[in-house]
């Protein structure tokens, strides 16, 4: 492949011109209760070729097969000159570098045959419905994908990489005389066959349901809020990391601003492509960029951003290797990776000691803002009574300006934790990434909490 | 290659289906500095299914390789779903408008020169507008061994903005778009000004409290396309005939305000998801869902069709990584007569959503989920009075659709829905702002 990659570049017109072709493997199986609802695999092969010169913007085309690489090069080309008052790209340099980290797997789903990941998927499911014969309702989607990625360019850069995942997703269903909860959760690994134990997550999501079935609406009011690793980590993503880069056309528009404070000294957020094992670690980012840590706010005020290789060219700093497609024949953008907020000081129990009454938020189920201001809910949390955890409600919304809701943030733990749900962000037209993110326990005070749905 | 595919797998399963999609989509972005990008992407995707002793297989692909699709079919088949699939013959099929040469032949100049049409009708001082302009041309082929062999042709031509107000204060931004099988008419992009327009007119008012009522609100077709998702999900496929849906069991019944009417049409012509038939080779035909509040049908597949002992309504959809799934085609509320000015007349205070953000719920088949609304105004005397932060509504979808106060004659197309504003008693509004 690589031969055929450099073959093509060779013969490219434009001033740079990169190639990437990824080919997915990958198995589905959905389970409802003990029924099997779908098993299916599926082949997907997806190319994009990128080409620019002095003069010209981006040219992008994409494919679905791994033929005519040269001919998708000189569609890539033409693109890149059609349409008038094109701005010129430039891209700041990296260092040229041969990359082939495409090693056996060990554990690969590929050659484990599809009814042992039917018998397991049944397993989990059937681990839902037995934990309580309040569960009335099961679902499991299991999935399983290798990704090998070919990514060359004409000044050189080589990478040839493949990386397995393995995901589950639980549905709980529990119901009561008349009354009907439900509960979700999700694990996912970069790992092959074996590498996802989700035993104890069919008994946790079964147990969150049953917990609603008690838990009552909590009432509208000013709170104390204690944010368990993955609803801070959800918080730190959206409010912070995700918006933590240039404008771009086509992304969500909100930026962060450099020099801006936007909390407390306890605040130090930051963005690690490098991190051991995580979802979206990655040797290289999807231009070829060697991956690294970036600091994204120091002790309360921004003094970074995630760079690809053009919006790092714009800005005149060195690229942070987090460049990513959110398709497969996607062009890359600067996206967060594996969002982070550094751990502060103590433990859960230091941070609900000195609360009167507040709210223990433990199961996120939605972050998102627009126009900078931030919605939260959760489905499940526990009150704060005179510093200990007392009884479960439900109902736990938030709508808040960023700012200020970052500024309420007055302790964070020392308890940090990645988050191992299997989430991914969107970025308007930037499309789709898988995303981890990690915290340790975090306080805000003072916060409104508005009347949501229970 | 389809037809060649089944007949390799004829005398070996007992029954098998598939399809293949092609896509050459053209994509022309004008930055908010005048600058534009293009990109164009081509794609095929290969759905198989196979029935092999009594169980399902499915597989996809994206390459030309049929015997490894095949082979992948059979192997999902030994552990797939049990179901007695019974595929449809061929029957004539209805005629639809899915083409247009002008949208389908589209250069880059022409999507420019749409692109920038929209971001100069919409440029201010104190804006950031992004445009962009689209259109795709496919085929879609569909096949079983029961000998249908049918294929269409189809395209989608769209426009579209992403408006960012500057300065203190300033609104959330706006992303608005029309799509069709045509290239969009001056008029059509004309009305993408006027919304925008409209929307940020009104200044920022300060809320007067409480800050949680019950309260009539207006949603504006945009608006309604959110708001209406429980009810989506309530008429659709295995939910609706066997699972969870409030629906379920009470075809025939009122289940919501007499005023309301609902229905699925894959044959008005020349929208997004008009076809003449659908991804498991049965004819397309209007189905109407709700008449005037009573349940008439759901919609559903083959799959769900054995299941629940019905037959497929023509609305399976296959999507690269998929089973085959049931889905909407076009979805039409019927338009009332009161105008938006009377619908507003008729609430003594309350809100009008111009837009909605969903707010995933742990329950949406129970109809109860709550909304960000950031683009909500404060209604008084039938008149807007301005423009109101931090809200998010909260209701119970069901119950709300049987008390509908009033239904617009501005039903407007949406991507692939045809929806009326919608005026809704007794909804939870909160405000933090």
């Amino acid at each position: 492949m690589n031969q055929r990659f450099q073959d093509a570049l060779r013969g490219a017109r434009a001033g740079y011109a990169e190639l990437r072709l990824r080919r997915v493997w990958s198995t589905t199986i959905l389970i409802r209760d003990s029924t099997v609802e779908a098993a299916t695999t599926s082949l997907e092969t997806g190319g994009i070729a990128r080409c620019c010169s002095p003069e010209t913007g981006w040219g992008v085309t994409g494919w679905s097969d791994d033929e005519h690489l040269e001919a998708h090069l000189v569609r890539a080309h033409e693109l890149s000159l059609a349409g008038g008052s094109r701005r010129p790209v430039r891209l700041a340099p990296i260092p040229v570098r041969q990359l082939e980290a495409a090693e056996p797997l060990p554990d690969d789903p590929r050659e484990v045959p599809l009814h042992l990941k039917r018998r397991r998927a049944e397993s989990l499911a059937g681990a839902i419905l037995a934990v309580d014969r309040r569960v009335a309702e099961a679902r499991l989607l299991y999935r399983d994908e290798v990704v090998e990625t070919w990514l060359a360019t004409s000044e050189g850069t080589w990478l040839h990489d493949l990386r397995p995942e393995v995901s589950v997703a639980a549905l709980a269903v529990a119901e009561e005389e008349g009354n009907v909860e439900r509960a979700l959760g999700s694990l996912a690994a970069r790992a092959g066959w074996r590498g996802l134990d989700a035993a104890g997550l069919m008994h946790e999501v079964a147990g969150r349901a049953i917990a609603r079935l008690r838990a009552t609406p909590l009432r509208p009011g000013r709170y104390t809020l204690v944010l368990d690793p993955a609803a801070a980590g959800a918080l730190v993503h959206r409010a912070v990391a995700h918006i933590a880069r240039p404008r771009l056309p086509g992304a969500d528009p909100g930026v962060l601003v450099i020099g801006t404070r936007i909390g407390p000294e306890c605040l130090t957020i930051g963005d690690d492509p490098s991190a051991e094992g995580l979802r979206a670690s990655a040797p290289g980012d999807d231009e070829g960029t060697v991956a690294r840590r970036t600091v994204i706010v120091q002790n309360g005020v921004v003094v970074g951003h995630l760079h690809s290789r053009e919006t790092a060219g714009a800005a005149g700093f060195a690229p942070t290797g987090h460049a990513r497609a959110g398709a497969l024949r996607g062009a890359p953008y600067p996206r967060a990776t594996n969002s982070y907020l550094a751990q502060g000081q103590g433990t859960l129990d230091d941070l609900l000691r000195d609360v009167p009454l507040g709210v223990y938020v433990t199961d996120v189920l939605s972050c998102d803002a627009t126009g900078g201001r931030l919605s939260f809910r959760a489905g499940m949390a526990r009150m704060i009574r005179s510093g200990r955890l007392a009884e479960a409600v439900k109902g736990v919304q938030i709508e808040a300006d960023v700012l200020h809701l970052l500024g309420r943030v007055d302790a964070v733990a020392g308890d940090f934790t990645w988050d191992t749900r299997d989430e991914h962000c969107r970025d308007g037209n930037a499309g789709r990434v898988p995303i981890t993110t990690g915290a340790p326990h975090v306080r805000l005070v003072d916060l409104a909490i508005a009347e949501g749905i229970s | 290659m389809i037809p060649r595919l089944l007949e390799a797998l004829a005398g070996r399963v007992a029954a098998a289906d598939a399809t293949l999609k092609t896509d050459d989509v053209l994509t022309l972005g004008v930055g908010s500095g005048g600058d534009c990008r293009v990109s164009g992407c081509r794609t095929r995707t290969s759905h198989l299914r196979v029935l092999l002793d009594g169980r399902i297989g499915c597989a996809t692909a994206s390459d030309e390789d049929q015997v490894e699709l095949a082979t992948r079919a059979l192997a999902a088949a030994a552990s797939g779903e049990e179901l007695e699939l019974h595929l449809p013959a061929p029957s004539p099929l209805p005629e639809v408008a899915t083409w247009s040469p002008p949208a389908a032949a589209a250069p880059a100049d022409a999507l420019e020169g749409l692109a920038r049409g929209l971001a100069e009708r919409l440029a201010r001082r104190d804006r950031r507008v992004e445009t962009w302009a689209e259109r795709s041309a496919g085929t879609v082929q569909v096949a079983n061994t029961r000998h249908v062999l049918a294929a269409y042709d189809a395209t989608l031509a769209g426009v579209g903005a992403l408006v960012e107000s500057l300065g203190p204060g300033a609104p959330p931004p706006i992303r608005v778009q029309t799509s069709a099988a045509a290239l969009p008419e001056l008029a059509e992009v004309e009305a993408l000004v006027i919304e925008v327009e409209r929307r940020l007119a009104p200044a920022v008012l300060q809320w007067p409290g409480p800050r949680f009522a019950l309260l009539p609100v207006c949603f504006a077709p945009r608006a309604a396309v959110t708001l209406l998702r429980p009810l989506r999900a309530a008429l659709l496929g295995r939910e609706a005939w066997l699972g969870r849906s409030p629906f379920r069991g009470r075809l025939g019944e009122l289940v919501c305000s007499e005023r309301l009417s609902v229905a699925d049409d894959p044959l008005v012509p020349g929208r997004p998801a008009s076809r003449p038939l659908d991804d498991e080779g049965v004819p397309s035909r209007r189905l109407t869902l709700i008449d005037r509040g009573r349940l008439v049908a759901f919609a559903c597949d083959l799959r769900t069709g054995v299941a629940a002992g019905v037959p497929s309504t023509g609305h399976a959809w296959r999507l690269p990584d998929a089973v085959p799934r049931v889905g909407f085609t076009n979805f039409l509320v019927g338009p009332g007569a009161e105008t938006r000015a009377s619908l507003l007349g008729s609430m003594s205070k309350g809100l009008l959503i111009e837009d909605l953000e969903w707010g995933p719920g742990l329950n949406p088949l129970g109809g109860v989920v709550a909304f960000r609304a950031p683009w909500a105004y404060m209604v008084d005397g039938g008149e807007i009075r301005g423009r109101v932060e931090g809200v998010s509504l909260s209701t119970n979808v069901f119950e709300s659709l049987a008390h509908i106060r009033g239904i617009g004659d501005d039903a407007t197309w949406l991507g692939s829905h045809c929806l009326p504003s919608l005026l809704l008693e007794g909804i939870g509004v909160s405000v933090t702002a």
